[in-house]
C-alpha cells in the first residue's frame, strides 16, 4: 500500500462513519428510498417465487391423486392434470373466501396485503408486504391473519413495508391469558431453529395455574401498538422460575405459510 | 471493466435473490448468503481504489437491505457493513497477485471466512445491543451453515466471472517482489 492508498482508505472510513452518525429517522428514510427503488425487483422476485411454490404444491397434489386413483392415473393423464388445476383453484378460492369473511367479522379497519418476501438475515425475523404509505400504511401498525397476530410495521415506503414478525425477540406484546387475570410480555426467540418457532410469555406469576391449551390474546394496554383481543397463540408449557413464571406459547398464525395478511388501520 | 460492472449488478441481484431463498432446515433454519462471496471475488480481483468503491457500494446496499429500525433504536446502523467490507477488502488485497495468477482456492477460503466473520460480528453486535449473550447449536449453524455454503459456491462464482472478458492485462511491477498490478 502506498500513500495514496492510505488516503483513499481514510476517505472510505470517513464516508462509512458519516452514515453511521445518521439518526434512526434518517436511516429509516434511506431504507424507505431503497425499498422504493427495489420495489419492481422485489415484486418480480415474489411473482417468480410464487410460481415455483405453486408448481411444487401441484406436484404434491399429483402424488396424492396417484395414490388414490392408481387405476385411473394409468389410463387418463390428461383428465388428471385438469383435475389438479381445478383443485388448486378451489383451494385458492377457499383461502380467499376465508380471508374476506374474516375481514367482514373483524372490529378493525383492515387493509389486505400480501407477503412479498421474508428477511434473508439470520438475526432478525421480518417480512415485506406489498402495501406502503401510498395505501395509508404507517409505522407501528399491527399486521395479522385470520388466525392471529403476525407483527407490526417498522419501515414504510410508498408501495412496500417491512413487518417485524411476532417471532422476533424485539417484537414484544403485552398479553393476557384467557380465563385468568394473568398478564405478561410475549416475545419471540433470538434465533429460531425452524419456520414455526415458539414464543415465550414472561413476567407471569410464578404460581399461576396455567394449563396447556389455554389461549393467549393481546392485552391492549393503554398506548400500546396492538389493540386488545387479537389471538396470539396457545400455551404449550408453563414453568415457574425463581421470581416469576414463564409460558411457552405456540403462535396462532402459521409463520411457515404466511401469504395473505391484513394491516390494522384503526377501528371501523 | 466488464467484470466490475457485472460484479456491481450481481451484488444488487444477489441481495434481492437472497430474500427468496428459503432457510435451510437441516442447518437450523440458516439463511444462505451470496453477497460475501461476490464481494470476496471483487476484493481479490479489483485494484485498491476500485475495491474501496465496491466495498462502500456493497456495504451500503447490505445495510439498507437488512437495516432493523424499531422505534428510535437501530441494532446495526447504516454504515457498519461499509466499514466491515472496507477492512476485509483491504486485508484481502495482498492476496490479489496470487488470485490473479489463477489460485481460485484463495477466493473459496476467503468467502467462507468472510461469511463467518460477518455473521459472527453481526451476532456479537446484536447481543451487545440486547444485553445478553446466548450461544447454542442453532446459533452455531446460523453462522457455520452460510459459511460452508459460501465455500461450496465460491468456485462456481469464480468460474462464472472467469468466463467474462478480463479487461486490462496485468503487468509485472517489481522484479524483486514479483507483484502484479493493472
Amino acid at each position: 500500500m502506498n500513500k495514496l492508498h492510505f488516503i483513499l482508505l481514510g476517505v472510505a472510513i470517513v464516508i462509512a462513519v458519516i452514515f453511521l452518525s445518521f439518526s434512526s429517522e434518517r436511516m429509516r428514510s434511506w431504507q424507505s428510498g431503497y425499498l422504493r427503488v427495489s420495489n419492481p425487483a422485489l415484486q418480480a422476485g415474489s411473482a417468480i417465487s410464487g410460481q415455483v411454490e405453486k408448481l411444487q404444491k401441484g406436484l404434491k397434489t399429483l402424488d396424492e391423486l396417484e395414490a388414490e386413483n392408481a387405476a385411473l392415473v394409468a389410463s387418463n393423464n390428461e383428465l388428471r392434470a385438469a383435475s389438479q388445476l381445478v383443485g388448486g383453484l378451489e383451494n385458492e378460492n377457499k383461502r380467499l373466501r376465508a380471508s374476506l369473511d374474516y375481514r367482514e367479522r373483524s372490529a378493525f379497519k383492515l387493509l389486505p396485503a400480501q407477503i412479498v418476501s421474508r428477511d434473508a438475515s439470520s438475526w432478525w425475523n421480518t417480512a415485506k408486504i406489498n402495501r406502503g404509505f401510498g395505501q395509508e400504511v404507517d409505522t407501528a401498525q399491527p399486521v395479522l391473519t385470520a388466525d392471529g397476530l403476525v407483527g407490526r410495521t417498522t419501515t414504510v415506503s410508498k408501495e412496500i413495508s417491512i413487518v417485524l414478525l411476532l417471532t422476533d425477540e424485539n417484537c414484544q406484546v403485552a398479553a393476557r391469558v384467557e380465563g385468568t387475570n394473568e398478564q405478561g410480555i410475549l416475545s419471540g426467540q433470538r434465533v429460531a431453529g425452524s419456520a414455526t418457532p415458539e414464543l415465550v410469555l414472561n413476567f407471569l406469576n410464578r404460581d399461576a395455574n396455567l394449563q396447556p391449551g389455554m389461549k393467549v390474546f393481546t392485552a391492549g394496554v393503554s398506548g400500546a401498538v396492538f389493540p386488545a383481543g387479537i389471538p396470539l397463540g396457545v400455551i404449550k408449557e408453563f414453568r415457574a422460575r425463581e421470581l416469576d413464571g414463564q409460558a411457552v406459547v405456540e403462535p396462532a398464525a402459521d409463520f411457515s405459510k404466511l401469504d395473505d395478511v391484513f394491516v390494522v388501520q384503526g377501528s371501523k | 471493466m466488464i467484470r466490475a460492472i457485472v460484479l456491481v449488478a450481481a451484488v444488487y441481484t444477489a441481495l434481492i435473490a437472497q430474500e427468496f431463498i428459503p432457510p435451510v432446515g437441516f442447518l437450523g433454519g440458516a439463511h444462505l448468503l451470496l453477497v460475501p462471496v461476490l464481494f470476496c471475488y471483487g476484493a481479490l480481483w479489483l485494484s485498491f481504489p476500485t475495491m474501496l468503491a465496491f466495498a462502500l457500494f456493497t456495504g451500503l446496499l447490505s445495510d439498507l437491505a437488512f437495516l432493523h429500525v424499531i422505534g428510535d433504536r437501530v441494532e446495526i446502523g447504516l454504515g457498519w457493513s461499509m466499514l466491515f467490507y472496507v477492512f476485509v477488502g483491504t486485508a484481502l488485497q495482498p492476496l490479489r497477485p496470487l488470485f490473479r495468477e489463477g489460485r481460485w482456492e484463495i477466493h473459496c477460503l476467503a468467502s467462507g471466512a468472510v461469511t463467518l466473520l460477518l455473521l459472527l460480528s453481526q451476532y456479537t453486535m446484536v447481543c451487545l445491543r440486547r444485553g445478553s449473550f446466548l450461544f447454542d447449536g442453532t446459533i452455531f449453524w446460523h453462522m457455520a451453515g452460510p459459511a460452508v455454503f459460501a465455500l461450496l459456491i465460491a468456485p462456481l462464482v469464480y468460474f462464472f466471472f472467469n468466463l467474462l472478458p478480463a479487461g486490462t492485462p496485468m503487468r509485472q511491477t517489481s522484479r524483486r517482489g514479483g507483484g502484479l498490478t493493472r
